[in-house]
């Protein structure tokens, strides 16, 4: 098949574009996803989508193709632009221009009026042009009353179509909620649609620690928040994203999670097999199928709300016990940012002060080892950390050994 | 369905391609310009030809359009429910949008749907009508190239006023708080907006003459030693800055990125949350920030031990 820059299926896509993106680190030989054929043709289409924020490096491994851009400095999130190559045939595209046509300025007509419309107001111009069948024009019209763009009536045997334009809407009324919206919301894609529709977008906001990796999960975003809101369960087709093995999971789709200091974003729902609660990371869903209405949702939202007390981030440990973490922070006269710090950062637990220049924090949480990136943060200032799980302390200690001994010990040179 | 042709950049470029020959203006080098200032960098040897050769049925030999409109589209549900899901969300009421025509929308997804679970409890209060009057204010001044007065209480609790030329809002998502950027107001760039009493609009300025502020960037040089998936964790949390990575050895990379000298302290102690799994080669002042950090933790941790 002739190459086109527009595609059929997002899943590959996404694939190289994360590779790109977040590593950028393989060549084009190292690439055993596909063919090397089908790597050039992948990145070739990445490159006419967003090329201005490609970058390419050349050495003995051969070339490198990589994605590099500072997030704060652009408007736009360009990973958007993947979910708007979608491919169409000359047909689809046709007949999408004639039909909104035909019924712009308010008009009510039925299949055979619009068939009959297609051919007689347009086609009769062109001698070599395809001639769709009523079922054809049928087919499109029940596609675009599904998204929404067309409402059907049905009189006697006939069913009648009108656009669903509503006069009262103004979009450019918008403009500036759409700006921030379409990057700062986890759908933001559907702002960035509606940001094309506009004549003179803004351009009044820039996003500090955006992480824009996520909008090529938002394809599943939707479905999932599709499910959650019909309170339905769903059949997630889940890939590991170390291990690269594929299965299956039917789960009561809750909440999602997104992580505002890394850009993941996660599913918690209830698992039917395990009847435990369960994380999966959307970008290792590959798809959703909306299964039955569960009738006991509320039942299980509240499971999650009680779950929630004691989440540090999304890890559940290995048996979903409790640790009981202590960490105590010294503090010095110029310093109650550190206080300030605690009480913002620390999600569940308490924050109690012990004297002018010392506080502790503790929490019960399901996997205390998960708040080490964050207590290390507080690094040169931890007086002592207490855990039930010596594990956790154990990793503390061995891991600024190893800091210590990376940084020349208690030596001054600069390595 | 998302992923659907009708919010592509063909289609989106092909309506503006008719909209302009209805107006009887398009000419062959009209419609490659088009195409490529709207759609994608190889569109332009698609898009014309599709157009000419009668493939889309939508123009004539004169390059005008068969439509008897300009086109246009119905918002679809998708985007109508995306709109009212955003009513629901605190930070409408910064932009107050007419949300006539959505009355008897369902919204996409309820605002609890989503648990942003290490965002920063301090965030911006956006229902202080303070707050909201500034912001609208600020944007307003961007949207209109005019300066603005901005009085504001400093960190050290000190009262400031001052005029400035307001370049953008910035946002975080971690902090859920915007930030005023400007230019010509020396130490003052950037004013966190929760911290504005009033903000007042002045004359206009010419925006070729307003740069927005540029960061002092700096290089950081990281060896990332792989372990607990450590490549992966490592390249996502940093993913925002422009970076780039070489692999050095098996487990062992290389990450160069470059990040604003003012945000020093956040990225240091950001390194530190990796533990020995990053290790900072350049630049050699935060390699003294690092160990300094280290050896004041290990001598904590002797002392506790005794």
């Amino acid at each position: 098949m002739a190459y086109s820059e527009l595609i059929k299926n997002f899943q590959r896509i996404r694939n190289y574009m994360r590779e790109f993106y977040v590593y950028g680190l393989k060549s084009r030989e190292e690439y055993r996803l596909k063919s090397a054929r089908s790597y050039d043709n992948e990145r070739r289409r990445i490159e006419s989508w967003i090329g201005s924020y490609m970058s390419f490096r050349q050495d003995a491994s051969g070339k490198t193709v990589f994605l590099s851009v500072d997030s704060r400095h652009i408007p736009h999130n360009p990973l958007h632009r993947a979910f708007k190559a979608k491919s169409f045939t000359d047909k689809d595209i046709t007949l999408h221009f004639y039909i909104m046509d035909l019924l712009d300025g308010g008009g009510v007509l039925s299949t055979r009026e619009i068939a009959g419309g297609i051919h007689d107001r347009y086609l009769s111009r062109f001698s070599g042009a395809f001639f769709p069948d009523e079922s054809t024009v049928r087919k499109k019209l029940r596609e675009y009353e599904a998204l929404g763009l067309l409402r059907s009536e049905k009189r006697g045997r006939e069913v009648f179509y009108q656009r669903t334009d509503n006069p009262a809407f103004r979009l450019d009324a918008w403009a500036d909620a759409l700006a921030f919206f379409s990057e700062e919301n986890p759908l933001g894609v559907v702002g960035s649609f509606l940001i094309d529709k506009l004549g003179s977008p803004s351009d009044a906001f820039r996003f500090k620690h955006h992480y824009i990796l996520h909008a090529l999960d938002s394809d599943i975003l939707c479905d999932l928040l599709l499910a959650i809101d019909g309170q339905r369960a769903v059949e997630l087709a889940v890939k590991s994203l170390r291990s690269g093995r594929d299965y299956r999971r039917t789960v009561c789709p809750l909440k999602i999670y997104i992580s505002t200091q890394s850009g993941r974003q996660y599913l918690l729902g209830y698992h039917y097999s395990s009847r435990h609660m369960v994380f999966f990371r959307l970008d290792a869903i590959q798809k959703v199928t909306a299964g039955n209405v569960e009738k006991h949702y509320s039942k299980y939202l509240e499971y999650q709300e009680k779950f929630d007390r004691h989440l540090w981030g999304v890890s559940t440990g290995p048996d979903y016990n409790l640790d009981h973490i202590e960490m105590t922070v010294h503090f010095g006269p110029e310093e109650e940012f550190i206080l300030r710090r605690l009480q913002r950062e620390k999600r569940h637990g308490d924050v109690e002060r012990l004297d002018a220049e010392t506080c502790r924090f503790s929490a019960d949480v399901y996997d205390a080892a998960e708040m080490l990136p964050w207590l290390r943060t507080f690094m040169g200032r931890i007086v002592s950390l207490r855990c039930t799980s010596q594990a956790v302390e154990d990793l503390f200690r061995e891991d600024l050994a190893r800091m210590e001994a990376l940084y020349g010990g208690g030596g001054d040179a600069v390595q | 369905m998302l992923f659907s042709e009708i919010y592509g950049s063909y289609f989106q470029t092909v309506a503006e391609v008719l909209a302009e020959a209805c107006d009887g203006t398009l000419t062959e080098r009209r419609m490659t310009e088009l195409v490529r200032e709207k759609a994608f960098a190889e569109s332009a040897l698609t898009i014309p030809s599709a157009l000419k050769s009668e493939a889309w049925p939508l123009l004539d030999g004169e390059y005008r359009s068969v439509l008897r409109h300009k086109p246009t589209m119905p918002l679809t549900t998708l985007q109508r429910r995306w709109l009212k899901a955003l009513l629901s969300d605190p930070r409408i009421a910064l932009f107050a949008p007419d949300a006539a025509g959505l009355e008897d929308v369902d919204p996409l997804y309820a605002q609890d749907s989503f648990v942003f679970f290490d965002r920063y409890a301090d965030g911006d209060p956006y229902e202080d009508p303070v707050y909201i009057q500034c912001f609208q204010t600020a944007l307003k001044a961007i949207r209109e190239n005019r300066k603005l007065r901005v009085r504001f209480h400093g960190r050290t609790g000190g009262r400031h006023s001052i005029v400035c030329i307001p370049c953008r809002l910035e946002y975080s998502s971690k902090d859920d708080k915007f930030r005023l950027l400007t230019a010509g107001t020396g130490r003052f760039g950037t004013v966190n907006m929760a911290r504005l009493r009033s903000c007042e609009l002045l004359e206009p300025f010419d925006p070729k003459s307003a740069a927005p502020p540029q960061g002092h960037s700096e290089e950081l040089v990281l060896l990332l030693h792989d372990e607990r998936n450590g490549l992966e964790r490592v390249l996502l949390h940093f993913s925002h800055f422009e970076k780039e990575t070489v692999k050095l050895d098996d487990g062992l990379y290389r990450i160069r990125l470059r990040y604003d000298k003012d945000d020093e302290t956040e990225l240091l102690i950001r390194v530190l949350s990796f533990g020995p799994v990053l290790e900072v080669k350049a630049p050699a002042a935060f390699i003294h920030l690092i160990r300094s950090r280290i050896q004041k933790q290990s001598r904590y941790l002797r002392e506790d031990a005794t």
